[in-house]
């Protein structure tokens, strides 16, 4: 087989809360291969940015494996997992927000340098900031501004040069392009895929965006309410959506084009509370073939065609 | 052809705000009209001033530090500067009414979301409160929201419900013109589909005119019937639909389209728009574009672009498509 | 490497921002003469003859040009006793709301970081704390441990504790779900430094405000701790004890009480116009 850098076995996160439990992910589990992205796509509430804080144990998960270069880092200590961050990195969705507002763009990209103590003297790590604002296209004239003097773009390049500080192998990219206008989404779509190609990354890719996974990833999972629902590749994916929410969700993405417009699904109600979720499919109060069977039984994630998995009674009949 | 009837027209409108850093020039002369019944995206990025341009209309740029320097907008033939305060607060709600972006904050969190609607046609029609409360149930049986939930609590209605109910409440005075101000932005994609569908649902049985603010092109390509696109406080581009989409004619509109990934062809790369938007206190010479226009001439910074009409319907400001100016896109790379 | 892209000192720079705040410099300049008064007092006026001897001829006297304040009930010239208490004062106020401060301000962010067990553990024993008067508490402490000035200034400082930790802990908790500090977390950070680097320093804003209002209140309980013979003893000067000596003959001598509270109010006035602009100079977003 080829190259596995993150292996994920039946991860799961439940949080306690007043009202009872919050299954928020719900056994998840994929290989990535490195160099590669794997896009995670849901709507709020579905626990994709919870996967992303589990997998980098900022959450810590209720139970499963992360095998990350052959290493389950579930299992070993803070301290070995401190180490280990500069090689898991993270990029936030809101560039307001992630950067901490009292802090220059200098000091906020140095911050992972000099809490690993990688450099001894001063200049060294100086440079190596500007080797970082260089490669993400930050000038160097913003050495000694503050955050809240950039516009949203530039904040991400901030919080994008922070997380390569470390030369990180695995970067988890939490809706990184979301709170950005259109124009600014493109140049930093482009960054991380240059980034990738130069420095061999591997992402995993969450968002609430069809069109930017589309364009960003290898392999996609779509989750819903905790669940995996349907696993392909990209191509396979959007050629072929199998499950009625995967169908319904690429229906439902406005298409900037006047020509060929699409059937819409619509889909009746809202998303339910993944708190003490019932038995049975958690997409069967709003799915349209749903069956009696349906509110009964959990689906289980069936590989329908090689490397296209689908969580559903009836998928060989769609 | 006959005369279009108008709902809203706005001609050469400038607003300004002025702050501790420098006069903001939010707003730099915008002309627009929305024929009765039709639907006008308004898109643009962050800082364009599209919502300053919908806060225009209903009279609610704030003052201090705003100011509107020129400009009229007519409404029903009389120009809203021409109104008194009171006669303002008659019109905000009863005739034009508007949709904000986040649905969690625009409403009242102790008051029932039937009180809330109630208040507004209160405000505007002479009804007795029990006849108010019972529209107000009506209204929200026509978003989709059973009325018996009336007595409840915004906190009890998730994002998408929420944004019905205002929906509900924007429309319950039958308005002739609804300014919806990034309305699905805050909501997820299923949701949003919904939502535009019950939105393009009522305003065709009310015959309402809408100006949709977005930044969404996808958007605009279900909803609108015309499109402004906007930039730096001014319209860039306007024409129809299939003015806008099929014959793309300003090198913004252009750059706005490479910016999106392209959903059926995933290899494509994206071609996006170099640089920021300008700062609104000290936009550059000539056109605001040029800085990250990449067919930008010598003349592009100096000179200021007139607004060319192509065809009836579709009109552009940029140096190429006026005569004499030699600026050209594509053939000629500067 | 280009020079001007040197880093700016933090310092350097709050001290800028602090210069261009007018009212901030007013408060600073009454404090630094104050402070030099405190330190040259033996200079201008002499302990022995001015402060602590009586002079019963010249007693309840106005204000004069020899006796710029007026004097005691005792004959004793107020400004030099005022000049002399200045360095009680101000000594007990900055040490005893630093104890406060650091005590406080620690528990009160570990209780607001961790929250949970930890968090109901502090502030219970903060609650407890509260329950018992704050000049009760300091007697207590100064009757068991002595009337050293270190010791009253340690017996105010700790009777403040549970303030401090109540406004720290709620600024904490107000900031520690901002995702700029889950971000440093996923760059590695420990608990500790994301406390003491990220997260207070965006708390500073309450922390000073409470920080130089409760310096006055420091004074007038040494004032009160003086006043029952658990403070500052005679016929040592301190303010906040002449101020309540002077209380009896407020009818006939206001100057014995009024020289001594004003000296009280301008300290005050100065800490909270110096905090005010610190409070604004250390947050850069208020930079234009």
């Amino acid at each position: 087989m080829s190259d596995i850098l993150l292996e994920v076995k039946d991860l799961k996160k439940y949080f306690e809360t007043p009202a009872g439990t919050l299954h928020a992910v719900d056994g998840l589990t994929f290989k990535l291969e490195r160099g590669k992205t794997l896009g995670v796509v849901g709507e709020s509430g579905c626990g994709k940015s919870t996967t992303g804080r589990a997998i980098l144990r900022l959450h810590e998960p209720t139970s499963g494996e992360v095998i990350f270069e052959g290493k389950d880092i579930t299992k070993i200590s803070q301290k070995e997992m401190t180490k280990l961050r500069s090689e898991m990195q993270m990029i936030f969705q809101d560039p307001f927000a992630s950067l901490n507002p009292r802090k220059t763009v200098s000091e906020i990209i140095a911050e992972p340098l000099r809490l690993h103590k990688i450099y001894k003297n001063k200049e060294e790590q100086a440079k190596r900031v500007l080797e970082l604002m260089e490669l993400v296209g930050l000038s160097e004239r913003l050495v000694n501004t503050y955050p809240h003097e950039l516009d949203g773009g530039r904040r991400q390049r901030i919080g994008i040069a922070r997380a390569l500080a470390m030369n990180p192998k695995f970067i988890v990219c939490d809706e990184p392009v979301s709170a950005l206008d259109v124009s600014i989404q493109a140049q930093i779509l482009n960054l991380l895929k240059e980034l990738q190609r130069d420095l061999g990354l591997t992402y995993m890719f969450i968002t609430h965006d069809l069109s930017v996974v589309n364009y960003f990833s290898d392999e996609i999972v779509v989750m819903y309410l905790g669940k995996v629902v349907e696993h392909a590749s990209s191509v396979d994916l959007f050629a072929h959506p199998t499950h009625p929410y995967t169908k319904a969700l690429l229906s439902a993405i406005p298409v900037p084009s006047i020509h060929g417009k699409k059937e819409r699904i619509l889909l009746k109600g809202e998303i339910t509370s993944p708190i003490n979720p019932k038995p049975g499919c958690r997409f069967a109060p709003r799915c349209e073939y749903a069956k009696e069977c349906c509110f009964k039984d959990s689906p289980e994630l069936r590989e329908m065609e090689p490397g296209h998995f689908v969580a559903c009674h009836f998928a060989d009949q769609f | 052809m006959a005369d279009k009837q108008y709902s809203v027209e706005i001609n050469d409108l400038a607003v300004r705000f002025s702050t501790v850093d420098g006069v903001v020039h939010a707003i730099n002369g915008v002309d627009l009209k929305i024929e009765k019944g039709k639907t006008l995206g308004l898109v643009g990025e962050t800082g364009a001033g599209k919502t300053t341009t919908a806060l225009s209309i209903l009279r609610l740029i704030p003052n201090p530090p705003g100011e509107i320097t020129s400009g009229s907008i007519v409404l029903e033939g009389k120009n809203v500067f021409e109104y008194s305060e009171k006669e303002m607060e008659n019109i905000r709600g009863k005739q034009v009414s508007m949709i904000f972006q986040d649905p969690m904050t625009s409403l009242n969190p102790v008051i029932t979301i039937g009180d809330q609607i109630a208040e507004v046609i209160q405000l505007h029609e002479k009804i007795d409160a029990k006849g108010a409360l019972e529209k107000a149930k009506e209204m929200l049986e026509l978003v989709g929201i059973p009325g018996t939930r009336a007595g409840e609590y915004p906190h009890q209605f998730s994002g998408g419900m929420k944004q019905r109910v205002i929906i509900a409440m924007a429309l319950v005075c039958n308005p002739q013109l609804l300014i919806a101000d990034e309305p699905t932005t805050a909501l997820d994609v299923t949701i949003q589909a919904q939502v535009l569908d019950l939105m393009q649902k009522l305003r065709e049985k009310y015959g309402t005119s809408m100006l949709m603010i977005t930044h969404d092109l996808g958007i605009v390509a279900e909803v609108c019937d015309e499109v402004s696109i906007m930039y730096a406080g001014r319209i860039v581009e306007h024409g129809t639909l299939e003015d806008i989409f099929d014959h793309t004619s300003h090198p913004y509109t252009e750059g706005l389209f490479g910016s999106l990934p392209n959903i059926e062809k995933r290899t494509e790369a994206l071609k996006p728009i170099p640089g920021l938007m300008p700062d609104p206190t000290n936009l550059p010479e000539g056109c605001p574009f040029h800085p990250r226009c990449k067919y930008a001439t010598e003349l592009c910074k100096t000179r200021m672009p007139v607004k060319t009409d192509l065809s009836d319907t579709h009109s552009v400001r940029c140096l190429a498509y006026e005569e004499g100016t030699g600026v050209t896109l594509g053939g000629e790379k500067a | 490497m280009n020079t001007s892209v040197k880093k700016r000192s933090m310092a350097a720079e709050v001290w800028q921002r602090l210069c261009r705040n007018k009212m901030a410099m007013l408060g600073l300049g009454i404090l630094v003469i104050m402070i030099l008064g405190a330190i040259f007092a033996d200079v201008i006026a002499d302990y022995d003859t001015m402060v602590v001897a009586q002079d019963m001829k010249n007693r309840l006297q106005g204000p004069s040009a020899e006796h710029w304040f007026g004097t005691d009930e005792f004959g004793r010239d107020i400004f030099a006793r005022i000049l002399h208490g200045s360095r009680v004062s101000l000594v007990v106020g900055l040490i005893s709301v630093s104890v406060s401060l650091i005590i406080g301000g620690s528990l009160g962010a570990f209780a607001g970081f961790y929250g949970g067990r930890v968090d109901n553990v502090i502030m219970r024993i903060m609650d407890i704390f509260l329950a018992v008067p704050s000049i009760l508490l300091a007697m207590t402490i100064v009757a068991a441990l002595g009337t050293d000035l270190i010791y009253v200034m340690l017996a105010i400082g700790v009777s403040g504790v549970p303030t401090y930790a109540r406004i720290v802990r709620a600024a904490v908790m107000s900031v520690k779900d901002q995702e700029f500090v889950e971000s440093a977390r996923a760059i590695g950070a420990s608990s500790p430094t994301i406390i003491f680097r990220e997260i207070l320093p965006n708390c500073m804003a309450p922390i000073i405000v409470q920080a130089t209002l409760s310096v006055a209140g420091a004074i007038l309980s040494t004032a009160s701790l003086s006043f029952i013979g658990l403070g500052v003893q005679p016929p040592a000067p301190e303010w906040g004890a002449m101020l309540s000596s002077g209380r009896s003959y407020l009818r006939d001598a206001m100057h014995i009480t009024l020289f001594p509270g004003l000296a009280i109010v301008i300290t005050i006035l100065a800490l909270n116009l110096l905090g005010d602009g610190l409070r604004d100079a250390l947050d850069p977003r208020l930079k234009q």
